[in-house]
């Protein structure tokens, strides 16, 4: 059975913990966190991830600055990219999709939107 | 050459004589008349003849539609009762579909409750994670911005002579507007007297303002209060509340200012544990 690996970026605990149980939910899914973009790049560095979730307001390299440097990544530049943020415009959208997110999330998140992103982009059933 | 007469009476000459001649002419007649009949009798047969291939034809024909009539009879009801297998096929298909969809349903009912539980778990885990004043605030806020989605909110506590609610977090209001409110003579003390939330449902809580808060919660600890959060307004994308930021809104009003109280006293103590001597006698 196949196996995928997500990894999560987020520096707030709480909404590590929230994610982990959301993605908990979806089957063959192997779950690491990073806390922030450095500790992001530095876990993207050592293994191969299928999914990334990524908050945009972090501190040292915040998601959209991640974001370009995943996509410069030879490994990593066609890994689905879910952008999770508080900022709702249609601008910041926008942005962060011609960036090379191939998805947005607003807060406060809902598990089973999460879920239903994810599946979809790595095409799971 | 001598000629042989012959006949009767021996006469010379060659015509015969009136007997025979009848005989002949008799015979005559009944040979034509045979003949006739005989012609007669095979043109009736080749009509005869004909008429039977007529009606052999006719035979066929008929069997064949008759033989027609009882296939399409045939086919009618196979039709019917092939009409009547998709129809009980349909029904059954019908009453899986129903209940594919209401296990679908069942299904994310359960899923939307679970992912209420986390939200519920995750809050009250990080509310008590911290044992420093700072690090409970900081979580409080956490809880408001990210799981309800509050943009502009602030925490009062009550003064000593619980006649006044002072602020002593906030987020998205400027400062000028962060100032103690009376306890007798405002909603939020009116909020804090009675106990109970006050949540406007029938508007849209990112349109709130600092005059018409989104929602104001009392914040107790055992069965006392002690102050209120008052969420002015919040994200844009956040446009209504649901049934989880009601149970948040419950979590915070607990948990919260119990979670600040604990953190308060253990910094007061100077981070030192209880002895084991405060955990004695505790059995009920």
């Amino acid at each position: 059975m196949a196996e995928y690996s997500c990894l999560i970026v987020e520096d707030s605990p709480m909404m590590r913990q929230l994610l982990v149980f959301a993605l908990a939910r979806v089957k063959n899914l192997r779950v690491t966190e990073a806390d922030d973009g450095v500790d992001g790049l530095r876990k993207l560095a050592s293994a191969r991830y299928d999914i990334i979730v990524t908050d945009i307001n972090m501190p040292i390299m915040d998601g959209l600055k991640l974001v370009k440097r995943v996509r410069s990544d030879p490994v990593h530049k066609d890994t689905p990219i879910v952008i999770i943020t508080t900022e709702g415009s249609h601008e910041d959208r926008q942005r962060a999709l011609q960036l090379g997110a191939n998805a947005y999330i607003t807060k406060p998140i809902q598990a089973p939107q999460v879920i239903a992103t994810v599946k979809e982009l790595l095409k799971i059933e | 050459m001598v000629s042989q007469k012959s006949g009767r009476g021996g006469g010379a000459s060659d015509a015969p004589p009136p007997d025979l001649k009848r005989e002949r002419d008799e015979l005559l007649h009944s040979i034509s008349k045979g003949t006739r009949i005989t012609e007669e009798f095979t043109r009736e047969h080749e009509r005869m003849e004909a008429r039977l291939r007529e009606l052999e034809t006719e035979n066929a024909s008929l069997r064949a539609k008759v033989e027609t009539d009882s296939a399409v009879r045939e086919l009618l009801e196979k039709i019917e009762q092939l009409e009547k297998e998709k129809r009980e096929l349909m029904s059954r298909f019908h009453a899986a579909e129903a209940a594919s969809s209401e296990v679908t349903a069942r299904v994310q009912e359960i899923e939307a409750e679970f992912a209420n539980l986390a939200n519920l778990f995750v809050a009250s885990n990080q509310l008590h994670a911290s044992l420093s004043p700072r690090g409970v605030m900081r979580r409080i806020k956490e809880v408001l911005a990210q799981l309800v989605g509050a943009e502009r909110y602030c925490l009062y506590l009550s003064s000593a002579d619980k006649s006044e609610l002072v602020p002593v977090a906030f987020e998205g209001i400027p400062g000028e507007r962060v100032t103690p409110v009376s306890i007798e003579r405002s909603a939020f003390g009116e909020v804090f007297r009675s106990g109970a939330a006050a949540v406007n449902e029938d508007r849209d809580p990112s349109r709130g303002d600092f005059d018409a808060p989104a929602a104001v919660i009392p914040l107790s600890v055992d069965d006392q209060r002690v102050g209120v959060i008052a969420i002015f307004s919040t994200l844009s994308q956040k446009q209504r509340f649901d049934t989880i930021d009601f149970e948040l809104f419950k979590l915070l009003g607990q948990q919260a200012a119990s979670a600040l109280v604990s953190a308060s006293l253990f910094a007061a103590a100077d981070r030192k544990l209880p002895g084991l001597e405060s955990f004695i006698d505790l059995s009920v």
